[in-house]
Order: C-alpha cells, then structure tokens, then sequence
C-alpha cells in the first residue's frame, strides 16, 4: 500500500462523524475526495453542470485517489462516454487494483465496447477474487467465448459445474446455463458430446426447457447425421407445434430434402409425406401450404383449388399475401389466376364453388356474399401484383359497392393508386378505411404515412394525434419519443421532398438517436443478464447489437440526410434560399404538384407557425413542471433531457461542416459489409468531397462488386475518373499509386470517357434509370445541352421500360430549367 | 328452413354503437337509405339508455346492415321507436333481418328501465316487402300519415305497430 498522502487524510474526527460534505469542505476545501462525492451528488440532484465542475476539480486536488477517478468515470459513464469512462475506471484500478464495484463495471464498460482482451483480464481478476459468486464464473466463460475462445469458454464452464453442489431441481438459471454449455460444444462441433451433456442434463431435469431440448436434439442429430433419430426428433416438435415451419424444413433435411428446392426424383415422396402430416395434424394449414410450393404444375391445381377456397371462404385477408411467393413460379400465377377468377364466376351466379374432394357441403349458400367479397379482393390484388391496376381498380369497384364496409377494400384501393404515383388519391382511400373504424391503429397509422406520402403534414399529425399522448408538445413529439421509426423516416422524406431540407435533417437525425438509444440500452444487461442467468438471449442480444447499424431505417436516414449535406456542400447558397423564404426552393415544382393542391402553402406556412407557437408554450409548461419536481426527486446520472435548441433543424442545415456530419452518419455502415449500393454510393460522395479519394474509390469498387451496371456507380465512375486527371499528382503523395490501381480495377476498359459513356448507354439502351445514368454522365463530361436532352428524351421511346419509380429522377436539372414545356410530357411518362 | 336460419345466426354477431364504429353506420346509412342523417341523429343513437336498441348487424365478421331505435315517452307510456333498419342487399334473404327484429323485440320485452309498452315504425306506402316484413313480425296497420316524407316520392307512410308483453314477471 502506498501511503496515504497528507492532503487526503483528514483528522480522525471528520473521517469518522457522519458531517456532510459541505461541513468537511468548510474546514478543507481543498479535498479531493470530498469535492467529488459533493459533486456527485449535485450531479443526482439535477444540477449537473456544477456538479461536473466540482468532481474535475477534485480530480486535480488528488490525482492518486481511486476515488475520484471511479467518481469521474460514474459521471462519465452516465453521459454515456464510454470510452472516457473506461479511461477514468483504469486510472481508478491502478490506485485500487482489487475493488470489486470498479473492476465489475469495467467489465461492463470492455463488453460494451467490445474490448474482448481487456475483458477477460478483468472478468480473470473478479473471479480470483470472489470465486464462490456463480456469476462471476459465466463472466469469465462469455469473456472467452465473445473473444472467439470456445475452448477455453468451455474449460471454465466445466470447473465451475464441477465446483458446483446442491443445485435445487428445476433451477431455470442452471437449465440455461447447460443450455448454453451445450451450445458452445456445438458451436465448437463437438456435436457427439453436446448431445450426450444434452440428453442427461434433459433426463436429470436439470434443462427445464422442453422445446429447446428437442430443437436442439433435433438440430445436433442433423448436423451429426443421423437420420433415422433425427427423423424422430423433427416429427415430435411437428406433433407440438405444427404450425412452424422450420420444424418441416428440418425434417426433410434430415431426408437430404430441401423444401425450398425439391428434386424431381423426391417430388412424390415429399408431398405424400406432407400429405400424411397434414392428415395427422388436421388443424393446421402448414403442410398444406408446402405441399403446395413443392407440387408440380400439373399437381398444383387441385391442391390450390382446395387450399384457396377454404381461405376465401374462412375470409382470411391474408390470403394473397401468403400465396404471392408462390408467383415466382408464372405458371402456378397463372394457374391462380385461373382458378381465382373462375370461383369469381360461379358465384356470380349465385353459387358457392366447392373443394375437389367433392364434399359438397350442405346449406352453405348462405356464406356466398362474403366469399365473393373475399374473392374480388383476392383478384383486385392479384391483377395490381401483375401490373393490371385499372382491372384492379374496377374489381375493387365491383366489392365496394358489394360491401362498402370492409376497411381492407379502402387501404388496397389506396395502395394501388399509390403504385399508380397519385398519392393524394391513395392518402383519401386509406383515409376512408380509417373513418369506418377510429379504433384501429394499423388504419391510423396507415392513413397518417399516406398523407404524408402526399406531402400533407399537417393532416397526417392531426391524424397520428388521435392515438399519441395527449399530454405530449406534439403528436410527433410524442412519436418520436416512442422510437417511431415509421413516423421518423416518413416525416423526413416528406419534408425533403417539399425542400424543407432543415426539418428532414432534424427527422433523420433523430432517427440516428433512436440508434444510438438502441445501442446505449444494451449496456444494462451487461450486468443483468449475468445476474440473472440468462445467457443464451442475452448472446443473441449482443450479436443483434452488432449489426444494429444496418437496419433499413437508418440506412435510408443516413444515405437521405449525407445527400441533404452533399448538396448544402456543393451549394452553400442553398442554405440561405431555403431559411430566407421559409419555404422551398431547394426542391423542384414537381414535387409540389403532386403533394399539396395549389395555394395551400401560404395559409399553411401560418398554420404551422400557430401550432409552433402552442408547441412551444407547452414546452416551457412541461419545463416548469419538471423542473418543480426536479428539486427533491434524484434524477440518477442519466443527463436531465435538454431542452431542444434547434426545433426546426436549422442549425443542422447550417452548420460549417456538412461533409463532417454525413461522415459521422455513414461510417457505422462502413465495417457492416453492407449490400446496399446506395450505401456506398453515398460513401463514394462523401469522401470524394472530403479529399479521402482512397476511401472514394474503395467503396466504388465495393458498389461494383455488388451491381457492375449500376448506373449511380456509373455516374461515379466517370466523375472519378475526371477528377483523378485533374489531380496534381503531389497532392495524392504515397496513396497515388495505389488509387490508380484501384481505379484501373475500377474501370477496365481502355478508352476516352465520351466512349465509356456512350458504351454504356448503348448496353443498357433499354432501361431508363441506365439513360438518365448515361445523360448525367454528358453532363459531367460538360456535352452539349440538347444531346444530354436527346438522351433524357430517348426514355420516352416505347421500348425502353420506364418504371413509376424512376420519375423522380426527372428532376434533371438542364431538363428543368430549359424544357419547361416539355415537363408535364416527362411527368406523365408512358404509363 | 330451420337448419338455414341457425347456421345464420351463428355467423351473425351485433356491436353496441360508439364514436369510433360511427363511420361505419354512416357508410351504411349512405347506401341504404335515401334520406341524408341529421347529426343529432347520430349523436342520439350513442345514448347509454338506447345502447340495447342500437346496433351493427355483422356476418362473418363483416358489418353488412345497422338496426336503430329510439325512445319516446308519452303519456307515462314508453315507446321504442325505429328509427333505421338495413341490410346491404347482397345480404337479404339470408334470415338476418328477421334475426335481428328478433333480438330487438327480446331486448324490448327484456327492458326494465324504462319499461317499453309498444314499437312502431314508418314504412313509406310504396315499399310492400317491407310492409309484410314487419307483419311477420307482428306489427299492425294504424294509419297512415300523408305527407311523412319531405323530400321524397310518395310521400306517405303506413304507420307499424306492435304491443310490448315483459319477458319477466314484475315482483309485486
């Protein structure tokens, strides 16, 4: 022990009297560890700042106290800088080698930052320490195995077990426990051994769980190979639970069958064997529905007749959705098709179609109206599947006036008038389907997307306003604070595309700190989930954390919001067009047509004001509100919720470094091997603009490996390439050269890039995303007006398929500013 | 027809009205009735007292008519009065519409507070199938008011009507 330094120990009688701080701090107010527990506690009683002020003074007064340093890293830890946390805790073990609290909440800090090595150091320490806590031993065996040590994970998961007496029975934090010893023998493809350890742990009863046993008995003996048990294994979950599916897949593997991709030569044998399932398990759907993406064409047809008419006349409004699969087969569409419409027919006559089996049922003509109301609805969907919307739309007709009180014929209606492009059609179709029932929130929800897909904000608050707290600033206040990822990225794309660029970056940010959130939660089970024994999820939450990045929610944010900051970069002028008029300007007419009728926007703009000024009234209401309760209330160390300084996202929108935000949003996506090519497309724009030109042209060639042809890739290709000519070469000093081989594996071809360009439209002369592509490259290689128009016009051409899709990209800006004319042509495309 | 008549009432199920099921009875009401409802008419037929005599009519889960009374108190008497009954026309002659008088009548002979004495109704004097309906049901002719409809041809009506017997014996 190092001695005590004199300024930190204090007379007897002040270390020892319960006086409080302040009292001590009066007659030394230069003690270190005093000044931190003070500010501490100011930090718990909400006044943070002062708080945090103290605790760093006490950090310099006693730059050896463990104290301090775990004190400072508790306040670190709670503004979630874990990095800084983990720093302050080190400092703290280096004065105090053997304190359990820091070593344990370093263990927390290693895992959440996934510092593995560092981990099973601390975990080694805590369990020298306190071998006889349980839960120090599965530390130490998650340690190794999240380090990719199975073999010592085991090791360590044997001693303990050995260590082990008098476990009561029926213990559920010992059954996980075995449970995931057997799955780090699995894991290491000791599959003879996790077996056996399964099968006496299942029979002592020490494994409480009887479905993970047998799906994981069912698993090992098909991985082992042995069929006949294996078989067995299968067939008892399918008798538990017929209706999982993976339970079949795993029972015809284990005949070398895959259900997804059945050989001719098994055809017969696996539908009788699904056949005699189905018999054996007579309430269940399941093996009906296998049967029927395993039939051939020829057997398809009655088994679908059967399978079809018992959902049209159950009225399962599901029933398209779960048959669409099937529609890869065109030959099974077409057969679907055919006998859909055919059903249509008959009861049109007045008659109820009857199943193959020829049991004709008695007295059922009473179901005949909703089963024809079932079937138009089947159809209506099938034929906008099949891109036939207007014969759609006429079924849909034909079932609205049939029955106008089914909510489902409104929200179909809707969404093929949104496959259409006339989303403010579709906003009032699914708004209908919600009048008829103000209790369901899917209808709610749904209306509320689709006006904002028609661009009207407003009304759609006013909508989700009907479910949302009603104490809440907002309705998508409260949304947000609800993690509504929908709400988010809708809200945000809706603004964008009325230009209101500052409020979709505050959308899209705020999508970000849903994710951030999501990652910050995990830290909590660190502890928990070791306390309480529940490893095997807690395994799975980890690796979900993993990849939380690439969920589809914050990809689309993040790319949106990079492009937001790409364009403010390339055009800071932006900024000003946008907050000066305090409406859009960034965006093109095009957009404003179709999203909000005319002369709306002024009267608008004065509405959103209103309820900006009400918002924020309330604001300062709930303030008030929380801070009276703040005084005698312990806030923890989670920081109080700020107040927000930049409602309207303009601070976003302005600040200096844009390219520097996009970065930050974009690089969790870089190590996720993400195959999104928009992803490395917006990663391409970003760097290339930073001046990272080796980050630019490696995520090109990413993007290449995943879509060649791509024609935003081909865009960025021929953008490189002529800012790679123009470079001075000193300014790529060392990575020079290897930017011109990566560029040479980038764009093979040896020719000028007029060629290159022109080579590319001519191979792809047929898709009018891959034109737009060719005509944005004569715009980088600065080609003349009207031959960039003679491309942009060339998609017009019959034979060139152009999707709805695709009509956002006619806000190409020559086009625009020159051939107003021709605009409401392009806008119409060929559809 | 017996087997016919309990294989429909087993499909069909009925909902007390609210707020939020009322765009469904205005729906309803748009298709199957000429006359356009005055808002009082639909905040009426919410009424807690009204809640036994106001009804969606479902089938397979689908709502496909709506069935609306009110009460009116003359003289110490309470009568029940209906205001709207409908079924989507791919719907009738299933049975559903005499199911439902039916439960309106059980209703009203099972009501208590107040206690219901009489039924009756308006049928404009051109619709005869729905004169015979309500006579199968037990209404009787008694009278007729000329000019009942304002706005629509011909502007008589028969005026339906039938007694009340309580279910329950009435403690003494």
């Amino acid at each position: 022990m190092t001695p005590t330094p004199a300024k930190r120990a204090l007379p007897p009688k002040e270390s020892s009297l319960p006086k409080t701080a302040d009292q001590i701090l009066k007659k030394f107010p230069e003690h270190g560890e005093t000044l931190c527990m003070k500010g501490l506690i100011l930090t718990h009683m909400g006044k943070r700042e002062e708080g945090l002020e103290l605790v760093k003074k006490g950090v310099r007064l006693d730059l050896t106290s463990h104290i301090v340093w775990h004190v400072f890293g508790l306040i670190q830890k709670g503004e979630k800088n874990y990095e800084e946390a983990l720093k302050s805790y080190t400092q703290a073990l280096r004065f105090d080698k053997e304190n359990m609290n820091i070593l344990r909440d370093a263990a927390h800090l290693q895992t959440q930052l996934r510092l593995y090595d560092g981990l099973i150091d601390t975990r080694f320490l805590l369990l020298k320490l306190r071998p006889n806590l349980r839960q120090n031993w599965i530390g130490l065996a998650l340690a190794y195995h999240l380090n990719g040590n199975l073999a010592e994970a085991k090791t360590v998961l044997e001693q303990y077990e050995r260590s082990l007496k008098n476990v009561p029975d029926y213990d559920p934090e010992q059954s996980d426990l075995l449970l995931y010893h057997v799955r780090i023998l699995e894991d290491m493809g000791e599959l003879a051994e996790a077996l056996t350890f399964l099968d006496v742990n299942a029979k002592s009863r020490s494994i409480v769980d009887r479905i993970a046993v047998m799906e994981t008995r069912a698993r090992i003996l098909s991985k082992q190979g042995t069929r006949a048990d294996a078989e067995q294994a299968w067939r008892a979950l399918i008798q538990c639970n017929p209706d999982n599916t993976s339970y079949y897949h795993g029972l015809f593997r284990s005949k070398d069958i895959d259900l997804g991709d059945v050989k001719n030569a098994d055809r017969s044998e696996t539908l009788l064997l699904l056949r005699d399932l189905s018999v054996q398990n007579p309430r269940t759907i399941t093996p009906k529905r296998l049967e029927l993406m395993v039939a051939s064409v020829e057997g398809f047809k009655s088994l679908a007749n059967d399978y079809i008419l018992c959902g049209l006349k159950k009225g399962i409004p599901s029933l398209f959705a779960d048959l669409k699969p099937l529609y890869l087969d065109t030959q099974k569409r077409a057969i679907t098709e055919e006998l859909v419409d055919g059903h249509r027919r008959t009861l049109e006559e007045g008659f109820l179609p009857h199943e193959s089996s020829g049991n004709v049922a008695e007295n059922q003509d009473s179901d005949v109206p909703t089963t024809y109301l079932w079937t138009l609805y089947f159809l209506a969907q099938h034929f906008s599947h099949t891109g036939q919307h207007s014969r759609a739309l006429s079924l849909l007709s034909t079932a609205i006036s049939h029955t106008p009180t089914l909510p489902e014929l409104y929200t179909l209606k809707g969404r093929i008038l949104k496959r259409l492009g006339d989303y403010y059609k579709a906003s009032l179709a699914v708004n209908e389907a919600r009048l008829l029932d103000g209790q369901d929130r899917f209808l709610n929800t749904k209306a509320a997307k689709y006006k904002l897909r028609a661009g009207l904000i407003e009304e759609a608050s006013d909508i989700f306003g009907l479910f949302t707290k009603k104490d809440a600033i907002s309705p998508g206040a409260d949304l947000e604070e609800m993690q509504s990822l929908l709400y988010l990225t809708e809200e945000g794309n809706a603004y964008r595309r009325q230009g209101k660029l500052h409020h979709a970056l505050k959308k899209y940010h705020a999508v970000r700190k849903v994710f951030e959130e999501f990652e910050d939660d995990q830290f909590d089970f660190h502890g928990y989930s070791l306390r309480k024994f529940t490893i095997n999820i807690y395994l799975n939450l980890l690796s979900w954390e993993d990849r939380l990045w690439s969920h589809p929610a914050y990809i689309h944010s993040a790319i949106s919001a990079s492009q937001i900051y790409v364009q403010v970069s390339d055009n800071p002028s932006l900024t000003g067009a946008i907050l000066s008029t305090g409406k859009k300007s960034a965006s093109d007419e095009y957009d404003k047509t179709i999203s909000c009728p005319a002369g709306l926007s002024t009267e608008e703009e004065k509405k959103a004001k209103k309820k900006a000024k009400k918002a924020q009234q309330k604001q300062e209401e709930l303030k008030k509100a929380a801070t009276a309760a703040l005084t005698n209330e312990d806030k923890t160390l989670d920081p109080t919720p700020q107040r927000d300084e930049d409602p309207d996202g303009i601070k976003l929108l302005t600040n200096p470094d844009p390219l520097e935000r996009a970065w930050k949003l974009l690089s969790p996506l870089l190590r996720l091997s993400i195959s999104n090519i928009e992803v490395w497309i917006s990663i391409y724009d970003v760097a290339v603009r930073r001046g990272k030109y080796l980050q630019a042209i490696r995520a090109l060639n990413y993007a290449k490996g995943l879509d060649a042809s791509h024609p935003e890739l081909h865009v960025r290709c021929l953008h490189f390439r002529k800012l790679y000519e123009s470079l001075p070469s000193s300014s790529l000093a060392s990575a020079g050269t290897v930017i011109s081989i990566a560029l040479e594996a980038l764009i093979t071809e040896k020719m000028t890039l007029e060629a290159y360009n022109a080579q590319y439209l001519q191979r792809h002369s047929a898709s009018a995303r891959a034109a737009l592509g060719a005509a944005r490259g004569l715009q980088i290689l600065n080609s003349p007006r009207d031959e960039i128009e003679g491309v942009v016009f060339g998609t017009l051409n019959p034979q060139v398929d152009l999707p709805l899709k695709v009509s956002p990209c006619w806000r190409f800006e020559p086009v625009c500013e020159l051939s107003a004319i021709h605009r409401p042509r392009l806008m119409c495309g060929h559809s | 027809m017996t087997s016919t008549k309990k294989s429909t009432s087993s499909k069909v199920t009925f909902t007390s009205l609210t707020p939020n099921n009322l765009g469904t009875v205005r729906k309803l009401n748009s298709v199957l009735f000429p006359i356009k409802y005055s808002e009082k008419f639909y905040s009426e037929i919410l009424l807690p007292e009204v809640e036994d005599f106001c009804k969606l009519i479902y089938y397979n889960d689908i709502p496909i008519g709506t069935i609306c009374c009110r009460i009116e108190t003359k003289d110490d008497a309470n009568h029940l009065y209906l205001l709207t009954m409908g079924i989507l026309a791919p719907y009738r002659s299933l049975g559903m519409g005499s199911y439902s008088m039916d439960v309106i009548l059980q209703a009203a002979a099972a009501h208590t507070k107040p206690k219901i004495n009489r039924i009756y109704l308006h049928v404009q004097v051109s619709n005869d199938g729905a004169k015979r309906f309500y006579e199968r049901h037990g209404f009787k002719e008694n009278g007729i008011d000329e000019s009942y409809y304002k706005k629509i041809k011909p502007s008589g009506a028969w005026i339906l009507e039938r007694e009340i017997q309580p279910s329950h014996s009435e403690p003494n």
